[in-house]
């Protein structure tokens, strides 16, 4: 089965071709240029946008451009190809590439995106309890997670980037894509009737 | 991919508050013209809120396309290019529609028309059954926008004046709020203005020099003219003062046109609805009512006159605000 996976949610968009168990290709750029991305790999993989079986696609949490631009990629594939699909957080594939340890996404405004027994949630970053932290808020946050008694690998280490291999390997129960739903964790700065 | 029902133009529209999706033949005849309003979800904040425009749009952008073919009783395989408002507009919201039409175009190796939508708007005109051909002058009026354009052909067009502050459109909003009227507000002053007296109040009409608008100053002569009022005054004067501030930004608006002195002229945009405008330009082309207010119809419409960009290279294609 040919799965394409990718996640647009953080400042490094990652996306894979996944062909059952093995990874066919792996690639980064940013949200904006994530087709790019998707093309060179099926291009690299001798394969047509009509093999395709299966989406994996990342829903955050993150940046909530981002995470639309992944979801409108995916529903437009959807429409088009016929396909499945199933959403993955992202906070989960970042978990799946680096056993044992705690994800942490910058939620920018002095947040980061992380999971409390389990659950995603968004957190000062001095509240965060883990004893090792990947992600971008774990190497934005270092100082104040380190002086939790966290460990956080150097900054370069390939743990703190969600890995669309990942998504491919957690995806399960493929379903309408059109109701694979973001995970934003955050209401839109708005209050009815205030303006 | 060849035939009689193969040449179909898929639109995509996500610039502001209407999420929408059309199908248009190389011709020009509208096949499928399907636009989800937000209107009623930003009602509740008075205007468009950003994100929450965005987040609609990622919800509606799929059922929009989904719906278009439908209705053409097509599908994508009779589509040979996807049209998609690159600009100017909410980034964000821009972003859901371009990254949707990507997709599509790219699953089919097919060309993917980038348009701005402000010659979205005017390519509203030359739309199946009776299209207006250029050169005129094209008065685009609308919550975002309040230019004159000077369409020279389908391809050429100059902008002449655009508005230093509010649009017109803007300055209906603005307007209703004082007035403790409905989102959006074009359509509950031209209701009210019905029942009222436009003479009632002298609110000023600002000189601008050249081809520009104003509109801020407007608003100021409604807010002085309501602020003394008790409420039951307020309630009374209500009519006159909607008729009155709608008889000033039609003044204006005719102003401009007038004295820009075109042989033709053609109204586009959410305020061509406006039905003292639409009586005061009376010897004026006018969009389709439909068409007034965004919709992808006009975009896919626009397409037509503007070079296809063949795979792949839009992929990497993003949006603009402003142009
Ligand atoms: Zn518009």
């Amino acid at each position: 089965m040919l799965t394409l996976a990718f996640d647009t949610a953080t400042a490094v968009a990652t996306s894979a071709l996944v062909d059952g168990a093995e990874v066919l290709g792996e690639r980064t750029s940013r949200a904006q240029t994530l087709l790019e991305d998707v093309d060179a790999l099926l291009r690299q993989g001798g394969a047509h946008p009509a093999d395709l079986d299966a989406l994996a696609i990342g829903i955050g949490p993150g940046s909530f451009t981002g995470v639309r631009i992944g979801l409108a990629v995916a529903r437009g594939l959807a429409l088009s190809l016929d396909l499945r699909g199933v959403g993955v957080s992202t906070l989960d594939a970042l978990a799946a590439g680096a056993p044992g340890a705690l994800p942490v996404i910058d939620a920018k405004r002095n947040e980061v995106f992380t999971l409390v027994e389990g659950r995603p949630a968004a957190l000062a970053p001095h509240d965060v309890r883990g004893a090792l932290c990947v992600g971008d808020g774990a190497v934005r946050y270092r100082e104040i997670l380190e002086a939790n008694g966290a460990e956080v690998p150097p900054d370069g280490d390939e743990r703190h980037q969600p890995r669309a291999r990942f998504h491919a390997q957690l995806a399960q129960n493929l379903g309408d894509v059109s109701e694979i739903e973001p995970l934003y964790l955050r209401l839109p700065d708005a209050v009815p009737g205030a303006r | 991919m060849e035939g009689p029902g193969s040449r179909l133009i898929l639109g995509i529209e996500t610039s502001c508050d209407e999420t929408a999706a059309a199908l248009v033949t190389e011709d020009g005849e509208l096949r499928a013209n399907v636009v989800a309003s937000q209107a009623d979800l930003h009602a509740q904040f008075g205007g468009v809120v950003p994100e929450v425009a965005s987040r609609r749009h990622l919800e509606l952008v799929g059922p929009v396309m989904r719906e278009a073919l439908d209705q053409a009783g097509a599908t994508l395989d009779d589509v040979d290019r996807v049209a998609v408002t690159q600009g100017p507009g909410l980034v964000g919201a821009l972003l859901v529609g371009l990254a949707a039409a990507k997709a599509v175009a790219w699953s089919r190796r097919l060309p993917l028309v980038p348009v701005d939508h402000l010659a979205g708007h005017v390519a509203s005109l030359y739309l199946q059954p009776d299209p207006v051909e250029p050169p005129f002058l094209c008065l685009l009026a609308s919550g975002g926008h309040t230019l004159l354009i000077d369409v020279h052909s389908h391809t050429e067009q100059t902008v002449l004046g655009t508005t230093r502050d509010d649009a017109a459109g803007e300055a209906f909003d603005k307007g209703a709020r004082l007035l403790g009227l409905g989102y959006p507000g074009g359509r509950e002053i031209d209701r009210l203005a019905r029942e009222g007296d436009p003479e009632a109040y002298d609110f000023p009409v600002a000189r601008v020099p050249g081809l520009d608008f104003s509109f801020s100053g407007l608003k100021t002569s409604l807010l002085y003219a309501t602020r003394d009022l008790t409420p039951d005054e307020l309630e009374e004067r209500k009519p006159d003062l909607a008729a009155s501030y709608q008889r000033a930004i039609v003044r204006a608006l005719v102003g401009k046109v007038r004295q820009a002195n075109a042989e033709r002229v053609a109204v586009v945009g959410g305020v061509a609805a406006n039905s003292e405008l639409r009586e005061a330009l009376a010897d004026a082309a006018l969009a389709p009512l439909a068409l007034t207010t965004d919709n992808a119809a006009m975009i896919a419409s626009a397409a037509r006159f503007v070079e296809p960009v063949p795979y792949p290279g839009y992929l990497g294609l993003d949006a603009y605000a402003s142009r």
